[in-house]
């Protein structure tokens, strides 16, 4: 009994004192935002079921009807949802206006879903063209609105998610600001763009592959991502080379058990530091290779080339080291 | 004490002079034995002495650059060979032609493996270039003495763009200095 009753008296008090810091808080926002009776120089309160903001000593009104910026009451469905919403989509910068302008349908059809007569029809094209020029107005918004689309397409090739999208899309946003772009290409700075943008975010693509459903070739886009690197200060960490084994994995359908076998045998060669100035990629699919092999999965060297893009020779030299990094901690 | 400051060695030095001259290339290819002269790919006339080894790029506009030399003197004396060469078939060079060293290209070695990955976040990323999918070295911008360090995975290192002997040493000292401050070295 004596107990429950400490346990209630107790669970009352850690209530109370979480209460009163934040009604401190609450009253120091207020404060800070000059809210002062102009009568009496009392002080002011806002009343958000009223809509307004009285003095709370001499009761004036200072202000009515206040803007709710609260979002629409009771929604029972999504069509409710959706008319009731008084905001957009977000505001994104893979768009070249951040997605704040208006687009004029694509379909010949009014409001209530009929078609449009032939006249219309022709003066809603010719709309839909002058809005199109409207919205790209100097040489700078058509560049970037051609960079952004590359980089969409590239990316929606290599399967990258909306983040690593929106990050190469700000990456590249920078060098059109600091004036990177004279004197290199539009696609060959969206490619590196985006490549830099997936290493940043822990899904490196390779050189190869980028090249692959890229515009430009390899050396003007090692070129312009170094440059863009240098220039902005990216500071970008070399790619760990475990990041490519489960896509490398996936591709060769193996276990669980071999891909983490392979991250293992990465790991060791880590810690021995044989993986300094060796193509991370070429690491992860020998590694990917080896630990096939180690977990007796039939995968060849020509099957792990073609999925990762590297020669056999490559994977047959990493390889060698892996395992000779694997007998060296097994003995020790 | 033998350091890796002790197994500096010179690789290439470039220095750049001029005799003050325009030249006829196409002639001077006729007249000067063992001279290559190809305008398709190159608008230099390329000669090359075999002692000291060195080459000399001669352009139309009476500069030439001289490159491969072992070390500064080994510069003076190719070129000197190639005024001699150029005052013989009666072309006015000035007396001392002013020669400006442009490079001097050294290699090292740390005596011990280096771990780059490391390295790479240790020295700062920002100073540092490490991209093992393209380069197998990491490239580091070195401010004072103003050269760029190629380090590899084996210790051996490349210093280039120094102007001066001294460069090379300042900055192997430089940089083993920073590799030991970070625990990295061996």
């Amino acid at each position: 009994m004596s107990d429950t009753i400490t346990t209630r008296t107790y669970s009352a008090d850690a209530k109370s004192r979480d209460v009163r810091p934040r009604e401190s808080e609450r009253d120091e926002t207020q404060q800070d935002e000059t809210q002062v009776c102009p009568e009496c120089s009392g002080h002011l309160v806002t009343d958000e079921e009223h809509g307004e903001t009285i003095c709370e000593d001499c009761g004036l009104v200072v202000e009515d009807t206040v803007v709710d910026r609260g979002p629409e009451w009771r929604a029972f469905d999504s069509a409710e949802r959706d008319s009731k919403s008084r905001v957009g989509a977000p505001t994104t910068k893979m768009m070249h206006d951040k997605g704040l302008s208006t687009n004029i349908g694509w379909q010949n059809k009014d409001a209530y879903g009929k078609s449009l007569s032939p006249r219309q029809r022709e003066q809603m094209q010719r709309l839909r063209t002058w809005n199109e020029r409207f919205r790209t107005r100097d040489s700078k918004e058509r560049n970037l609105k051609q960079a952004l689309g590359e980089i969409d397409r590239m990316a929606s090739a290599l399967g990258l998610p909306e983040n690593v999208r929106e990050t190469a899309s700000v990456i590249y946003r920078r060098a059109l600001n600091d004036d990177l772009l004279p004197g290199r290409s539009i696609e060959g700075v969206a490619t590196s763009a985006l490549y830099a943008s997936a290493r940043m975010a822990g899904t490196p693509r390779s050189l190869d592959e980028l090249e692959k459903v890229s515009r430009v070739d390899k050396m003007e886009l090692t070129r312009t991502y170094r440059y863009i690197v240098r220039e902005l200060k990216l500071e970008i960490k070399p790619a760990d080379p475990e990041q490519y084994v489960p896509r490398f994995a996936s591709e060769l359908g193996l276990s669980d058990e071999a891909e983490r076998q392979a991250r293992q045998l990465l790991r060791d060669a880590k810690e021995t530091g044989i993986h300094s100035g060796k193509s991370p990629v070429g690491l992860a699919a020998a590694a990917v290779y080896a630990a096939a092999l180690l977990t007796n999965e039939k995968v060849t060297q020509s099957e792990v080339s073609t999925v990762a893009d590297i020669s056999e020779v490559t994977i047959r030299n990493r390889y060698k080291e892996l395992l000779e990094v694997q007998d060296g901690t097994l003995l020790a | 004490m033998s350091g890796p400051a002790d197994s500096i060695e010179i690789q290439n030095v470039v220095a750049s002079t001029g005799i003050g001259q325009e030249l006829d290339l196409e002639a001077l290819a006729d007249d000067l034995p063992g001279a290559d002269f190809n305008p398709d790919n190159f608008p230099g006339l390329v000669y090359r002495t075999q002692d000291p080894k060195a080459a000399a790029l001669i352009f139309r506009s009476g500069k030439i650059v001289c490159t491969g030399a072992k070390s500064i003197d080994d510069v003076h004396d190719a070129l000197g060979i190639i005024f001699d060469k150029l005052r013989e078939l009666k072309i006015p060079v000035d007396d001392e032609p002013e020669i400006t060293v442009q490079n001097i290209v050294s290699s090292a070695d740390l005596g011990h493996n280096l771990n780059l990955n490391a390295l790479a976040i240790g020295l700062g990323l920002e100073d540092v270039e490490y991209e093992p999918e393209q380069f197998p070295g990491l490239v580091y911008r070195m401010d004072e003495p103003k050269v760029v360090i190629l380090l590899f995975g084996s210790g051996k290192i490349v210093i280039t763009g120094g102007k001066r002997t001294d460069d090379a040493e300042t900055a192997v000292e430089e940089i083993v200095e920073r590799i030991d401050a970070l625990g990295l070295l061996g």
